[in-house]
């Protein structure tokens, strides 16, 4: 049986990584860490998804708010789609852009961003006691 | 949807501070049992709450003397 991917110790991580931003708390979840997984991923969408009814898509803006987005982007890839439909301008705004909708979708990211380091540490310190041992 | 720029619409802080709160303790927490992180969670959602008022206090007091106190001072001021 060849090596494990996992022995890749670099590569791990960078998958680690890149899950935990592709799905709030994906990280976690690939580290059988299942109910911390869950409370991330349903904290994180959900204030993300508030901050979204509060402010409408108008809260994604990569042109004019480019700080706020750079956090938003934190929530996962998938809000640079929703950043591109923000920039063509075809989109109801039925709340204030800013304010409250904002702060709400780029905390949500700026969590998710803490999930995503904390993940790569856990799966970090993990290999290096299986190392060690 | 509408917020309004009154002092209710402040409360939209709490549900923030509790995500804040839940999902750092998360991360930190060693093993998560219900109670224990329950706990752990309120602590910090409490303590966040009582830096956010106390800070708002002060800044309300500053506010308060800047505008009120302070320029009646200097306006019968013996100088």
């Amino acid at each position: 049986m060849g090596p494990s991917w996992k022995d890749n110790h670099a590569l791990y991580l960078i998958v680690v990584g890149a899950v935990a931003w592709l799905v709030p708390g994906g990280g976690h979840f690939l580290l059988t860490e299942r109910k911390r997984a869950a409370i991330m991923f349903a904290f994180i969408v959900l204030t993300f998804l508030v901050g979204l009814y509060v402010g409408s898509i108008g809260v994604i803006d990569p042109v004019n708010a480019k700080p706020w987005y750079a956090a938003q982007v934190m929530n996962s890839p998938l809000v640079i789609l929703l950043g591109q439909v923000a920039a063509s301008g075809n989109y109801p705004v039925y709340g204030r852009a800013g304010e409250i909708g904002q702060i709400y979708t780029s905390v949500a990211g700026l969590l998710n961003l803490l999930c995503v380091v904390n993940a790569i540490y856990v799966a970090h310190q993990r290999t290096v006691e299986e190392t060690k041992a | 949807m509408r917020v309004g720029t009154d002092p209710i619409s402040m409360l939209w802080l709490l549900p923030l501070v509790a995500t804040i709160s839940i999902v750092y303790k998360s991360t930190k927490v060693g093993y998560i049992r219900p109670l224990p992180f329950a706990k752990e969670t309120a602590g910090l959602f409490g303590s966040i709450i009582v830096f956010i008022v106390v800070a708002a206090t002060i800044l309300y007091l500053l506010a308060w003397a800047v505008t009120g106190p302070v320029p009646a001072l200097l306006d019968k001021s013996t100088f």
